[in-house]
């Protein structure tokens, strides 16, 4: 059942740049999308339409039926939770438990129920140390994990994550590679923007490339990632395991998810799931 | 919001008033501004308005240095009433409002056709110190981006269901709270980040450092300053009544 759809929509900034150009995407409940491109190629434009902070010039976009036009962002941030590139664009608050309370009071939830979404989101995250210190003398890592409490601590249908992994050391990036498998198991319909395709790779979600404000390739990471030709076009680079995939003169049927069942297979320890 | 932004922020365009020297179009515009202040009857004030919406149009900015107009006509409206509500007349109320209106737009024309970098060599040619030049240039040059990082505060905090129009005046200025915290934390950070890169840059190591870029008179900035002149000269005479104009 399609949760989030795009209907023909281009937009053009103020400053008269189009950003996007008749955009026409379906995505599901329960579905990971990512969005890969390069620079420029209005990712992050496309995904600000989701909780309506940007408006399409032509087309439209529909957020569970409801035309975003025709409500406001706060009504739809309820439904979508979206954490931006830069964790400093929005802490403020005095404390990391105010922080993630913020959000939940907009809403109007109960303090009862804003109490246990605290102490939820804070034990997932890591973060109950931090609990009474200011956000912003936290780690680059830490501000990030916290931008993601505060938005999963209002258990939005949708979570929008715009470059996730910016910043953050192999620890982090791991942990956040936990989150996502866990976010995807409790049914959350995720966006991913993203350049890192070694991140994107084990996921294994529905992969949109853009290029230029279009969408030029829309399906499987695996087939759209062994087409050269589009990734060169659109300027995105091969995940390392597939090149080592594609290098082997005897393979498995399905390429290698992790570099365990890389070397599983090169070292001739045990077949890789997908070997026929 | 973006649209009122661009106001008075410089963009590179080509136009005569754009190559004029830059401590010619202070000179235009300090012209404008005094020649506001010295106008005493609404003709006179809506002349000059006139005149500054003309420079605007030879320098191919009145579109911006309109947005300037429509912000402050907000202003000028308070300005108005508060003037007329307190018994100065409608003549003085429109006055005072048109005058305001007259000023912003000529202090308006001189930022949006300068660039920091003529900014700074006019506060350098008037022997400002060398580091109170570089605060002030790079605070210029930094508004865009402190009102790009502004942008992207209030989307992060809408996204959060934060409504900036909702409620009475005290919740709307509470509701600027989540904006300003993060946008002077970033704008604290990034200067401190500023600074230490300039000193990784050697920045101060020479008491007097040269200069790649200066200033030259040429005779069109000549021509224009002289003209400039004799025109404010006349106008301030006729205003005073010193030699009437035949009208």
């Amino acid at each position: 059942m399609t949760l989030i759809e795009f209907k023909g929509v281009s937009f053009v900034h103020e400053t008269g740049v189009t950003a996007l150009s008749d955009v026409s995407l379906a995505v599901g409940r329960g579905e990971t999308v990512a969005i890969v491109g390069e620079n420029g190629a209005g990712k992050t434009t496309l995904v600000r339409h989701i909780n309506g902070l940007l408006k399409p010039t032509k087309g439209s976009v529909f957020v569970d039926g409801v035309d975003t036009r025709e409500t406001t962002t706060a009504t739809l941030s309820r439904k979508v939770g979206v954490a931006f590139q830069n964790p400093d664009h929005q802490l403020f608050s005095e404390s990391v438990e105010n922080e993630v309370k913020f959000a939940m009071r907009n809403f109007g939830f109960s303090e009862e129920l804003v109490s246990q979404r605290l102490d939820w989101a804070l034990k997932f995250f890591g973060l109950e140390q931090y609990r009474k210190s200011s956000p912003l003398v936290l780690s680059g890592g830490e501000k990030k994990r916290l931008t993601l409490a505060c938005i999963l601590a209002w258990d939005p249908e949708v979570v929008v994550l715009d470059e996730p992994t910016v910043g953050q050391d192999a620890l982090q990036k791991e942990k956040l590679g936990q989150i996502f498998r866990l976010l995807q198991s409790t049914g959350k319909t995720i966006f991913l923007v993203s350049h890192d395709v070694e991140f994107l790779w084990p996921i294994q979600p529905r992969l949109v490339v853009m290029s230029g404000g279009r969408v030029v390739a829309d399906g499987k990471i695996s087939k759209i990632m062994a087409d050269r030709e589009l990734l060169e076009g659109a300027r995105v680079t091969q995940p390392q395991l597939l090149r080592l995939y594609a290098g082997l003169r005897r393979r498995p049927t399905t390429p290698f998810l992790d570099v365990l069942e890389a070397r599983d297979w090169i070292g001739g320890k045990k077949e890789s799931p997908g070997a026929g | 919001m973006y649209w009122l932004s661009g106001g008075f922020v410089f963009r590179r365009v080509v136009s005569p008033f754009h190559k004029l020297d830059p401590r010619v179009k202070l000179l235009v515009s300090i012209e404008f501004f005094v020649v506001s202040l010295v106008s005493t009857t609404v003709p006179e004030i809506a002349l000059v308005l006139f005149a500054v919406l003309v420079v605007s149009a030879v320098a191919r900015s009145l579109r911006r240095i309109g947005r300037t107009i429509a912000f402050s006509s907000l202003f000028a409206g308070f300005i108005f009433a508060v003037n007329f509500l307190f018994g100065l007349g409608l003549l003085n109320a429109i006055l005072y409002s048109v005058r305001f209106l007259a000023i912003i737009s000529s202090t308006s024309v001189f930022f949006v056709t300068t660039s920091p970098d003529e900014l700074e060599q006019i506060m350098k040619w008037t022997r400002v110190p060398r580091d109170i030049v570089f605060a002030f240039v790079t605070a210029v040059r930094f508004i865009p981006v402190v009102m790009l990082d502004a942008f992207q505060i209030m989307d992060a905090q809408k996204s959060r269901g934060l409504e900036f129009e909702k409620g009475n005046v005290v919740k709307r200025v509470r509701n600027m709270v989540p904006i300003l915290i993060p946008l002077v934390v970033n704008s604290v950070i990034r200067s401190g980040e500023l600074a230490e890169a300039m000193e990784s840059r050697a920045y101060g190591s020479t008491p007097k450092p040269t200069s790649l870029y200066g200033m030259r008179l040429r005779w069109y900035d000549a021509a224009t300053a002289l003209a400039s002149l004799l025109l404010l000269s006349a106008v301030t005479l006729y205003i005073y009544h010193v030699f009437p104009f035949p009208v």
